[in-house]
């Protein structure tokens, strides 16, 4: 009788300290080096919706034969009433930091994560993701 | 050019622009194409695109320039772009299924990943988007996520189109319930259900509409 195969599965769980402090494109950069690597990583932050669009386009360079992609989930913490007032107001104050610093010496700004969780795989090995507004599930298959 | 951005400016600026440029996003095979040859041909008599039940269809943006629309005796240029499905995979493999042969299926696949890029270039250029969900999926994708999120920061105004509601297990509320913020217009772009509510969300929600 043939003996299945045994199939691994290659999970990095990165802490948010690990990307704050990188610039857009260099948090970019390690995702994807890490996930074209074949690893599933789980990081205890979230992306800016710019970054996430930045990760979408730079995933589509990317893509060849070998690799057609990723799947990627978040998780944002809810906030509700004054603190959602102040995160927006932080988020505006930041973008216009942002800008004002990339006008004046020409490099973007290093950020930090928001407060969340993202799950971020290779599309050949994520199969599925089910998302509800505060919990998902992932089924991979290595 | 840069004479050219700061006259735009101005112009936007004193809202003495009399067009917009709307946008239709959304993932692979929601009907954003039908959606933009039922406009464009409500108001020109002429498709914009063609389309089909393969996934990435639509590879480059496909532009509409001037399209005079009307709701209750308001009027609104704009200029229509229909953009390539947003995705964050692009597997060549799935387009043999369809019986496309393997060379073929790989530039199609090389021309979806540059025309995922296209679409997020253009993000900067539009002034609306009409952000097209299939009513009978799950909304909450990461693709929708990241696109509602995206325009959010941009400051965009953005329109939910609940397409395909006259297929059967439509559920248009789930995806009001995924994004209550957002006006929603429920429609079959296909039939042309709704259409007229959607004229008149453009009409209300375009941030440089008079």
């Amino acid at each position: 009788m043939k003996k299945k195969s045994k199939t691994r599965l290659k999970m990095d769980f990165v802490s948010s300290v690990a990307l704050d402090g990188k610039t857009g494109e260099k948090k970019i950069n390690f995702i994807l080096n890490k996930v074209k690597d074949g690893s599933i990583l789980v990081v205890d932050g979230v992306l800016t919706p710019n970054e996430e669009m930045n990760l979408i386009r730079e995933t589509m360079r990317r893509v060849d034969d070998g690799f057609p992609g990723i799947e990627v989930c978040s998780l944002k913490k809810q906030l509700k009433g004054w603190k959602q007032f102040f995160d927006t107001l932080s988020n505006g104050t930041e973008k216009v930091s942002n800008s004002l610093w990339m006008g004046l010496t020409g490099k973007p700004k290093k950020t930090k994560l928001k407060t969340g969780i993202t799950l971020i795989g290779p599309a050949k090995i994520i199969k599925n993701i089910r998302k509800n507004p505060d919990s998902f599930s992932v089924l991979a298959e290595a | 050019m840069v004479f050219g951005r700061f006259v735009n400016w101005v112009r936007n600026f004193f809202r003495l622009r009399q067009d917009i440029s709307l946008g239709i996003y959304g993932c692979t095979n929601v009907g954003k194409t039908t959606l933009a040859n039922r406009i464009s041909m409500d108001w020109t008599g002429e498709e914009i695109g063609k389309t089909s039940r393969i996934p990435h269809e639509t590879r480059f943006v496909q532009k509409k320039e001037k399209v005079l629309i009307e709701s209750d005796g308001k009027k609104l240029n704009i200029n229509l772009l229909d953009m390539p499905g947003l995705a964050t995979k692009v597997d060549y493999r799935k387009f043999l299924k369809y019986g496309i042969k393997k060379k073929a299926a790989k530039i199609r696949a090389k021309e979806a990943t540059k025309g995922v890029v296209e679409a997020i270039k253009w993000l900067n250029n539009v002034d609306t988007v009409l952000a097209v969900m299939d009513a009978t999926k799950d909304p909450l994708t990461q693709v929708n996520i990241t696109l509602l999120g995206n325009l959010e920061a941009k400051g965009i105004p953005v329109i939910l189109v609940a397409n395909k509601i006259d297929l059967k297990g439509s559920k248009p509320q789930d995806i009001k319930e995924a994004f209550p913020q957002y006006p929603l217009v429920e429609v079959s772009a296909l039939k042309g259900t709704n259409i007229n509510n959607l004229y008149e969300a453009i009409i209300k929600h375009s941030r440089k509409a008079k």
